[in-house]
């Protein structure tokens, strides 16, 4: 029988001690680890390929049994979606070329003046706790750490960590993310108890000024009213987004509960705030209000967002090539 | 073990780690129970544990560790520790067994794979993260444990080639010698 000894328990305390060591080393930043961490990347990846050959077959199988009976109802809804979609995606088309001529205009910034390099998704990430993916492009194709990751329907995450031929993205999911954010509520009805009746112009997608009651075929005047309905502008709201886990949606929190703005509410749309030190340009979709949480005391609102991008089916992410001026500058 | 040169067993564990860190980043990540991951590294580690004893699981857990800190791209240290605690918590049952059933090794891989799985939230805690301990541990641990259990009769054989284990009656031969 195989004795105690105390050697083992001073083996045990020296390994951890050691792990202890490396993982303050590597969280302060080592060269000598990034070396290490980049030559085992080249040694194990034919492995890893080699490894994605062999259980790919075994991955469709499961997919197959896993997906099968959920495909068919799901490509019947996404046909639906997508001839709904048709028509607002024209309208969609328009206004951003138009946006974007304004922002070229104005000599702003907008999310088309930045080069973007897109990866192929090679890998997820192994762990329970960490929402992350690995995509097949890396250091030689100008990607750094902390550039935003996108794809066609929103912000996905950040690149955390560079490889020469590929990186690892954190999803918008995992709790070390935060981003900051500005909410914009959809133009809302409210009511005005006033003696005069003041119509605030509202941009529609001509960028003519109308009003809301030339909408219902009426001249805008200053009529004499007690209650009526106008337009208000777009509510613009700032926070930080942070992540919760992969079965909890994102929160965005900082928002103060009497916005001098207006209310927030559920289906407001949320986009990135960019700025000075934010890793993200601004103007990327991230997602919409899906729960409200109001908290007592000074704590201020709690938003849920549902992000607009599918993080469980991600196949390809664009990474885009921005850095904020506080980044470039070091 | 102990008189087997460490680079035999450093250099069989690493071989077999690089086979189990890649079965564990394409087939674990795809196929997953109730949403969990599978960690088959990590059941490799707590095999050798249960398969040898507290000192050499602490050390396999720490090598592979070390392995699947590089290939995820977490800080280095943090699974290699967690690993490690794993390792050596299926080990530590071992000791007062000779030769124990298959069923008892597995209980104790799946006892180790708890122990290490428990101490991945602890760590990143430990290093600042927040939120990563949440009710979905409640979860990912009898997932773990029960796959690291099931996985035992498989790994402990390939554990004990890696370490260089040898079989009891040779032990005890060796040692009436």
């Amino acid at each position: 029988m195989a004795t105690y000894s105390p050697g083992r328990r001073r083996v045990v305390i020296a390994l951890a001690l050691t792990s202890l060591f490396l993982l303050t080393l590597d969280l302060r930043g080592n060269q000598v680890l990034d070396g290490v961490r980049s030559g085992f990347g080249v040694v194990y990846r034919p492995i890893n390929r080699a490894g994605e050959v062999v259980s790919a077959p075994v991955v469709r199988l499961w997919r197959s049994f896993q997906e099968f009976d959920n495909l068919e109802e799901e490509n019947r809804q996404l046909r639906a979606e997508i001839d709904a979609q048709r028509s607002a995606e024209i309208s969609a088309q328009n206004a951003i070329i138009e946006n974007q001529d304004l922002l070229a205009l104005a000599g702003l910034e907008s999310l088309a003046s930045y080069g973007s390099v897109t990866g192929r998704l090679v890998g997820q990430s192994p762990s329970n706790f960490d929402q992350q993916v690995e995509i097949d492009r890396g250091a030689l194709h100008g990607i750094r750490v902390g550039m935003a990751a996108i794809n066609e329907a929103g912000l996905v995450g950040k690149v955390t960590s560079v490889a020469p031929q590929s990186s690892i993205i954190m999803l918008v999911t995992d709790p070390s993310y935060a981003v900051p954010v500005k909410i914009l509520a959809s133009k809302k009805e409210v009511p005005v108890a006033a003696t005069s009746t003041t119509v605030l112009p509202v941009a529609d997608s001509d960028g003519t000024a109308v009003a809301a009651n030339e909408a219902s075929g009426e001249e805008a005047t200053d009529s004499i009213a007690e209650t009526t309905t106008t337009v208000v502008d777009i509510i613009r709201e700032t926070g930080v987004l942070r992540g919760q886990g992969s079965d909890r949606l994102p929160r965005v929190s900082f928002i103060a509960s009497a916005s001098a703005f207006g209310q927030i509410e559920a289906g407001d749309t949320v986009f990135t705030a960019g700025g000075s030190t934010s890793l993200a340009p601004p103007n990327i979709p991230l997602g919409r209000v899906l729960n409200v949480i109001t908290r007592a005391g000074t704590a201020g609102q709690e938003l849920e967002i549902e992000p607009t991008a599918d993080l469980d089916r991600l196949q390809f992410v664009r990474v885009v090539l921005y850095q904020p001026a506080s980044e470039v500058g070091q | 073990m102990n008189d087997v040169p460490a680079r035999v067993w450093v250099t069989r564990t690493v071989l077999v780690g690089f086979i189990v860190l890649s079965l564990q980043m394409t087939i674990a990540t795809e196929i997953r129970v109730l949403g969990v991951v599978i960690q088959i590294v990590l059941a490799f580690a707590v095999a050798a544990g249960a398969a040898s004893g507290p000192g050499e699981g602490a050390k396999a857990g720490f090598v592979l560790g070390l392995m699947y800190d590089l290939a995820s791209g977490l800080p280095l240290g943090s699974t290699a520790m967690s690993m490690t605690f794993g390792g050596y918590a299926a080990g530590w049952g071992r000791q007062y067994r000779l030769e124990p059933t298959w069923w008892m090794l597995a209980a104790l891989a799946a006892i180790g794979a708890a122990v290490g799985e428990v101490f991945v939230p602890i760590i990143r805690v430990l290093t600042g993260e927040t939120g990563v301990f949440d009710a979905r541990i409640a979860i990912v641990l009898p997932v773990v444990a029960l796959s690291a259990g099931i996985l035992s009769p498989v790994l402990i054989p390939i554990a004990r080639w890696a370490l260089v284990i040898r079989p009891a009656e040779v032990r005890v031969a060796d040692a009436d010698t």
